[in-house]
């Protein structure tokens, strides 16, 4: 028997308690990463810890990652080092998806809060974990961010500002990573979310990513910064800057 | 450029052609001394490979996949008992996609579920995790294991092979001229008839040669053309380098012609076209080479005579139409040529002739 000691790198995913979030929590487990998942739904993220059947630790905290002390909790949790952070929690903000000339400026600030703000904050808490490990942090976004899709108004903008304070941490953080993501359309709550009454199930399952993240999770980070992946595409590119071929 | 791949599918799946059984070089021949066929809009030639200098022009760029072919078949040991471990693709140094059968003839299915341990390896052993199914194709698993699988390989690994062989054949019989990088699942074998002599009469032709690498899956999985439209094809890795890029830009900008060399390399070529010429790239590609889904960036091809499957068949119509796609299956199997990888080969050219020769 061949066995090399690895210490096991750690990842924070939130809305880990359902669709993609949970896919993505179930294949860091099996690849042997120790976990911090966070979704509001206690028993659900509960349930959804149970299920993961990895060697390494989980650990799940229940809350809005909108609550500066839920926050607070999730760095404690994490500790010294953070190898990966996944934005993953979004709020749709009013379904069904309303337009822009109608829509409810609480319901505006309340997906910035979850979308945006919350997201910098938790990066803020975590930047030193994420110094100290080298680490990854992705943003989960949306072709909605960039789509001007009539009624998705709320949602894109909120993942079109994500996209952009991504790309500027990016630019901004020496020896951390950060990645923009759109998985594409999924059969998920929030797709059923904003298409209530419709059989959504045309989509694929959040599972159809995996070889996706598979892939991304193998790239060394330096050549990952900044970019922005469809994990639904017909490829995952990087640019080559030498003449190896 | 015409029509759908079900109506060619419909009309060549019937064709039954002899498989090679064994190397050319084991059947009393030279690896270049296989026939080739040789199909333009206007004709179907038949000749030798030897030819190959001939029919292409001064100016013209050949393509080749420079994968080399892993010993990727490893004996596994698990709760389903002894069976085999195909290694189709390496994500990460620790995590493989591969295709658990129960021996090199039958696939199964086996009854494994996500989780299950199993010893991968004879001589060298190394604990695999059955992870999760490769999604769209359940009997491809992603795989990690607790230390490389390389030495695996190395140790107790042997060439994927199918019922169709007389024998089995050492690794060496599975790799082309070209091999340089250790990747693929099975060969890329469009390129198997290469020779040093070839080399040589092409250089003297003025006929050039760059390289890519695609490193390929298992070619037991097939998907339908209507999941590959939706999902694409199972993801390989390749590299498009800055050289091989720039040379293929040269040549079409000189009216010479891109001729691709197994279907990997249009693959691969396709997924780099961006903005009008093909650019250095690396990644994994499931790009879906099918009419109406082409980006330009070969004009020809040299590839084998496989089973008429429905994705193979997508590209060939997608390069060269239906009609001639049709053609030319029905010259191939009344002569009959030799299918599968150490069969005989097809050289696909366009109606256009090279602007830069004479």
């Amino acid at each position: 028997m061949t066995a090399t000691a690895r210490v096991r790198p750690r990842a924070l995913v939130t809305g880990a308690s359902r669709g993609l979030g949970l896919a993505l929590a179930g294949l860091l487990s099996e690849l042997g990463y120790d976990l911090v998942l966070t979704a509001r739904g206690a028993t659900a993220l509960e349930r959804a810890a149970a299920g993961l059947r990895g060697d390494g630790a989980v650990h799940a905290l229940a809350g809005d990652v909108t609550d500066a002390g839920h926050r607070a909790r999730l760095s404690e949790r994490v500790g010294e080092h953070l190898d990966l952070l996944v934005h993953n929690a979004s709020s749709l903000g009013p379904s069904p998806l309303p337009a822009l000339a109608d829509v409810d400026l609480a319901a505006v600030r309340s997906v910035l809060e979850t979308n945006v703000v919350a997201p910098l904050a938790l990066t803020q808490a975590l930047l030193p974990a994420l110094e100290r490990a080298g680490g990854t942090v992705v943003a989960v976004s949306s072709d909605a961010a960039h789509g001007g899709y009539p009624g998705w108004g709320v949602y894109g903008a909120s993942k079109a500002a994500l996209e952009l304070m991504a790309r500027t941490l990016a630019a901004e953080l020496e020896g951390v990573c950060v990645v923009r993501v759109d998985p594409g359309d999924m059969a998920t709550v929030m797709h059923q979310q904003a298409f209530p009454g419709q059989d959504i199930n045309d989509r694929p399952a959040p599972e159809a990513t995996l070889p996706f993240w598979a892939w991304l999770l193998a790239q060394r980070s330096e050549d990952l910064d900044g970019r922005r992946f469809e994990a639904q595409a017909d490829a995952w590119t990087l640019t080559v800057e030498t003449g190896a071929a | 450029m015409s029509g759908t791949t079900p109506g060619v599918g419909s009309g060549v799946a019937r064709a039954v052609a002899p498989p090679a059984t064994l190397p050319a070089e084991l059947r009393g021949t030279d690896r270049d001394a296989v026939r080739l066929l040789v199909t333009d809009p206007h004709r179907h030639r038949h000749l030798c490979f030897r030819d190959l200098p001939q029919v292409l022009a001064p100016g013209d760029l050949l393509v080749v996949n420079d994968s080399a072919t892993l010993p990727a078949s490893v004996p596994a040991e698990g709760p389903v008992g002894r069976f085999r471990v195909s290694l189709s693709t390496r994500y990460g140094p620790l995590l493989w996609v591969a295709e658990p059968r129960r021996s090199h003839a039958e696939p199964g299915p086996l009854p494994l579920a996500a989780g299950a341990i199993a010893t991968v390896g004879h001589r060298h052993r190394v604990r695999v995790r059955f992870v999760a199914p490769h999604p769209g194709l359940p009997r491809l698993w992603f795989v990690a294991a607790e230390a490389p699988l390389e030495p695996v390989m190395t140790a107790d690994g042997e060439p994927i092979r199918y019922a169709y062989l007389e024998r089995p054949q050492p690794l060496e019989a599975y790799q082309s001229i070209f091999a340089r990088v250790p990747g693929s699942a099975e060969m890329p074998s469009a390129a198997r008839p290469f020779t040093h002599a070839t080399l040589a009469a092409l250089r003297a032709r003025g006929v050039g040669v760059s390289a890519l690498t695609l490193h390929t899956g298992v070619s037991s999985l097939e998907l339908e053309p209507r999941q590959a439209e939706r999902t694409g094809l199972y993801a390989e890795p390749f590299e498009v380098g800055t050289a091989t890029a720039e040379r293929i830009d040269a040549t079409q900008r000189a009216g010479g012609r891109v001729i691709a060399v197994g279907t990997t390399v249009v693959r691969a070529l396709e997924t780099a076209f961006e903005r009008g010429r093909v650019r250095p790239m690396r990644g994994f590609t499931r790009r879906f080479v099918r009419p109406g889904a082409v980006r330009g960036a070969v004009d020809g091809l040299l590839t084998g005579f496989h089973e008429p499957r429905s994705t193979h068949l997508a590209l060939l119509t997608a390069l060269a139409g239906e009609s001639l796609v049709r053609d030319a299956y029905q010259q191939a199997r009344a002569r009959p040529y030799l299918w599968h990888e150490f069969g005989d080969v097809h050289l696909w050219l366009p109606a256009r002739e090279p602007e830069a020769a004479q």
